[in-house]
């Protein structure tokens, strides 16, 4: 399978080790960076993981930061994503046997190297059971939301990026 | 701040049971699912569709499993939703995503710990600064 990843600065490490563990299962991987621990921001790398899924570049996408939850709620914003946030097994095959979630998120500080590994396997192994009932609810998702101007636009984000370098987001 | 809260069947009795543990602590808790029978996808539309109308407030929104509410409240534009499992990510996602509305899976957090969540959601504020930047990215998005 071809799997999309992605993560923030934070746990750098973390999505290093689950493309390893991806790439030696047989899978194709893209990585969508970070790739150091450089402060960066997770709706970037959120977004391109989830674009190469919707766009048909990859099959099923991995997003992972400190909760989970920036990233996870950055690539559900793209149109067409269906992620899902979990720390359990259960609720990875549960999203994916149900819903068709083509993305799975996990925090990188939340859920052991192991359990996640094992997610992953669950996640890709799962099958969609498709029934007229789930294909009505997984459209009436898709057709939520979704800016336009965002889908594969790299310069989306740019204004923000311009007002940081100026140094007006300060703690 | 108001706690507006919503369910399907499913997640009925643990919302009663968050609702007045909310209330317990001295928050005004709002029910706009007070009757049982609402499907995950209307009741979340509703809490949604509050918290962007209402943005100083906070959304609770509880089914079997919290993901599928999870991916359509975060559909909607303005609307910042975790779905959550564990306190830690309960109190860093306010302070770090601005999170105004949550999911929990009845089927999945126990009673207890789903208590101890909301009440470390409610609790917590957001830190702003350098989160800010990220929050402004999400609310392009939608």
């Amino acid at each position: 399978m071809r799997v999309s990843i992605g993560c923030d600065h934070i746990v750098t490490e973390v999505k290093n080790h689950l493309v390893k563990y991806l790439e030696n299962k047989g899978h194709e991987v893209v990585d969508n960076g970070t790739f150091d621990k450089k402060r960066t921001h997770y709706p970037i790398y959120g977004k391109k993981t989830a674009e190469k899924v919707t766009l048909g570049e990859a099959d099923l996408g991995v997003v992972i930061c400190g909760t989970g939850v920036g990233i996870s709620i950055s690539a559900n914003k793209v149109k067409g994503a269906r992620a899902a946030l979990v720390g359990d097994i259960e609720t990875a095959r549960y999203a994916k046997e149900n819903l068709n979630a083509n993305i799975i998120a996990m925090g990188g500080r939340i859920v052991g190297v192991g359990l996640m590994e094992n997610i992953m396997d669950v996640f890709l192994e799962t099958e969609y059971n498709k029934t007229p009932e789930k294909e009505e609810i997984i459209k009436k998702i898709d057709i939520l939301g979704g800016n336009e101007e965002q889908s594969n636009n790299e310069n989306f984000f740019d204004e923000f990026m311009e007002k940081w370098d100026r140094g007006e987001y300060h703690d | 701040m108001k706690i507006v809260i919503g369910s399907d069947l499913k997640g009925f009795k643990l919302k009663e049971l968050i609702k007045m543990h909310l209330v317990q602590l001295g928050y005004e808790v709002k029910d706009l699912t007070p009757l049982k029978g609402n499907n995950y996808y209307d009741a979340t539309l509703k809490v949604a569709e509050y918290i962007q109308a209402n943005k100083e407030d906070k959304g609770i929104m509880i089914d079997e499993y919290g993901v599928g509410p999870f991916m359509i409240a975060n559909k909607l534009k303005g609307i910042i939703c975790a779905n959550l499992f564990d306190e830690h990510s309960a109190r860093m996602t306010r302070s770090h995503n601005n999170t105004n509305m949550v999911t929990i899976g009845s089927g999945i957090v126990g009673d207890r710990l789903a208590e101890k969540i909301v009440e470390t959601f409610a609790a917590a504020n957001y830190d702003g600064g350098r989160h800010q930047i990220r929050v402004d990215m999400l609310n392009k998005m939608c």
